[in-house]
């Protein structure tokens, strides 16, 4: 459905300039489920927004080349790419709580997209909506079209986003950190009514989180990415029997368990992610590596292929021979 | 959970609501022109029979000169604010959406604007362009009057273009511009139905106080000598007044308070408005 190669975004700033996204390829199949995950600052959200066209502004370049659907969109004018979206690509957004309009009532919003996009009229995007909104399990759309964003709460104000990201048909959908700003609860739900969603009307999804549980759940495909790099990729069944990073196993370990007995601290991963603009010659995770070796200070790893598809960007993965530090 | 509203508030309602209707229907009311010289009245104080304000020492009724006042100096100002409004948003809501070396541009070409007193810009528009090359030939005042305007609208752009650069640039930054992006809107829609109904707000309330704004500095040109001449203008009876304070003081009062008035209550509904319509932002 979309393939991203080599891809690149570097962001101009007073400090010089900061790539953010180094060197992604990523294949996104049609009707599959591919999760992205990795910490704060790691460079997934910007991979997505770059590889959708969504950045812009004169600081960011971005190179590579992205495919959707058979059509090269890097090759494209802005006008053709933003023919692709919603029809052909949507997002859903972290943050539910300020990503709808503030002043515009949901049922304008919800409409606005199908009137511009398929063109329909004001009352068939409206009844459209509601149908939306039902699919979005919310109860008694018809009312909810009335109301506006601060009536809502923040899992509600999500499923609308969702409503908005689908309604026009979208064959590929990136969710960014779609339940990050929502309560537990609601979380659950919310990732279960996007799984269905997906299989129901036939999408690719991309889905972004920092969190492999979720990823478990919820996608067929996993990306790990650190510091902008992609470190690990696999099938995610092949992913959990054979994690081969240390980052990978340092995030799962840093996941709540409920085996955990009372008063044990949770795992967390030491130190922080490298200065982006300033960036180490070897690998990027060897200061918070409890496995770093001479080697991994001194070169960049490059992406190895373990077989049967499985990448990874370590020296000394897990499993390996060598002799570890403690 | 609605604020009532006080006694001050609705006296200025009522006062912009009362000046509005005298500028509007004011050439409706019957009573004299303001230029017809009453030769029996002059210098009466305030409440003589027929002549409640009084009369100026040229014989001219206060109070006819009070409603013809409130049409020009309410059309001017709402004209100029209007206008200046409309063209300062529309350069300052692009420049921030766009950004770019055009809001450079723009923004440069605000601050120097602004660095101008206003008094001082308007003083010199006017004094420029509402003049003639022979000095011995008299302006019409058609042409004084739209060269207020003009001069009016140019000190506002500024004033209103700021403040829709200032909110833009904030709410563009919002994730519900990324998103609108996401699905494929226009950049014009996105400004018409996503940017500007957040922006406006802000725009009407410092609207109000630009009329305030307006009147006075209209007003103040008349005293420079440079506002519409005759005495049209609230500003221009003040002008024509202050030169017999010791005698006639009402001449000169009467039009001030009825400025006054007006300054006070736009500014004070501007307050009200902004206060009322960032409800909405502020119970998120």
């Amino acid at each position: 459905m979309m393939s991203i190669g080599n891809l690149h975004v570097r962001f101009a700033t007073p400090f010089g300039s900061l790539e953010a996204v180094r060197s992604v390829d990523l294949e996104i199949p049609a009707g599959a489920s591919v999760g992205i995950v990795g910490e704060s600052g790691s460079g997934k959200t910007v991979a997505c927004r770059a590889a959708m066209g969504l950045l812009s502004g004169s600081n960011v370049q971005r190179d590579g080349t992205v495919v959707f659907d058979g059509k090269e969109l890097t090759a494209m004018t802005r006008e053709e790419v933003r023919n692709e979206f919603g029809t052909g690509m949507a997002m859903i957004f972290q943050d539910p709580m300020t990503a709808l309009n503030p002043v515009r009532r949901i049922g304008t919003q919800l409409s606005e997209s199908l009137r511009l996009r398929l063109g329909m009229d004001k009352k068939a995007a409206l009844a459209r909506s509601a149908e939306l909104l039902s699919l979005v399990r919310i109860p008694d759309p018809e009312a909810m079209l009335k109301k506006f964003p601060y009536q809502l709460s923040g899992g509600m104000r999500q499923r609308v986003m969702i409503a908005i990201a689908i309604s026009c048909n979208p064959k590929l959908l990136f969710a960014d950190e779609p339940t990050t700003a929502l309560d537990v609860t609601v979380q659950a739900q919310i990732l279960q009514l996007l799984s269905e969603l997906r299989r129901d009307l036939k999408m690719s999804m991309v889905l972004i989180t920092h969190d492999l549980g979720v990823v478990a759940n919820h996608t067929d495909f996993v990306a790990v990415m650190y510091a902008g790099e992609v470190v690990e990729q696999a099938t995610t069944a092949e992913l959990f029997a054979n994690m081969k990073m240390p980052y990978t196993q340092a995030l799962l370990n840093s996941i709540p368990n409920i085996e955990m007995k009372s008063g044990e601290r949770l795992q967390v991963i030491e130190g922080r992610l490298p200065n982006p603009v300033d960036r180490p010659k070897g690998c990027g995770f060897v200061t918070r590596c409890s496995y770093a070796q001479q080697k991994c200070h001194d070169e960049h790893p490059p992406l190895l292929d373990a077989g049967n598809g499985h990448l990874y960007r370590c020296w000394y993965p897990l499993g390996h021979t060598i002799a570890r530090k403690p | 959970m609605r604020k009532k509203y006080t006694i001050p508030t609705y006296f200025a309602f009522g006062w912009l609501g009362f000046a509005v209707f005298l500028a509007v229907f004011g050439s409706f009311i019957p009573i004299d022109g303001y230029q017809v010289i009453h030769g029996d009245f002059i210098d009466s104080p305030p409440f003589t029979s027929g002549h409640w304000f009084g009369v100026d020492s040229n014989g001219y009724d206060i109070f006819s000169g009070i409603i013809n006042g409130a049409r020009l100096s309410i059309f001017i100002a709402v004209v100029s604010v209007g206008l200046g409004g409309f063209i300062g948003s529309l350069l300052g809501v692009t420049a921030a959406y766009y950004r770019g070396r055009y809001d450079s541009v723009v923004n440069t070409a605000f601050n120097v604007v602004l660095s101008v007193p206003n008094l001082v810009l308007a003083l010199a528009l006017v004094a420029v362009l509402a003049t003639n090359v022979d000095i011995n030939e008299a302006v019409p005042t058609w042409r004084r009057l739209i060269t207020l305007v003009m001069s009016l609208t140019i000190v506002i752009i500024p004033i209103l273009g700021r403040i829709a650069r200032a909110a833009t640039l904030a709410w563009s930054g919002r994730e519900f511009i990324v998103a609108a992006r996401s699905m494929g809107m226009r950049d014009r829609h996105i400004i018409s139905r996503h940017i500007v109904p957040n922006v406006l707000p802000a725009l009407i309330a410092v609207g109000f106080l630009a009329v305030g704004v307006v009147i006075i500095a209209e007003a103040s040109l008349s005293l420079l000598g440079v506002g519409i001449p005759d005495g049209a203008s609230w500003g221009g009876m003040i002008a024509r007044g202050r030169n017999d304070l010791e005698y006639n003081p009402h001449a000169l009062y009467i039009p001030i308070i009825a400025l006054a008035f007006t300054v006070i209550s736009t500014n004070h509904v501007g307050d009200v408005l902004r206060g009322k319509l960032d409800r909405r932002e502020g119970r998120l």
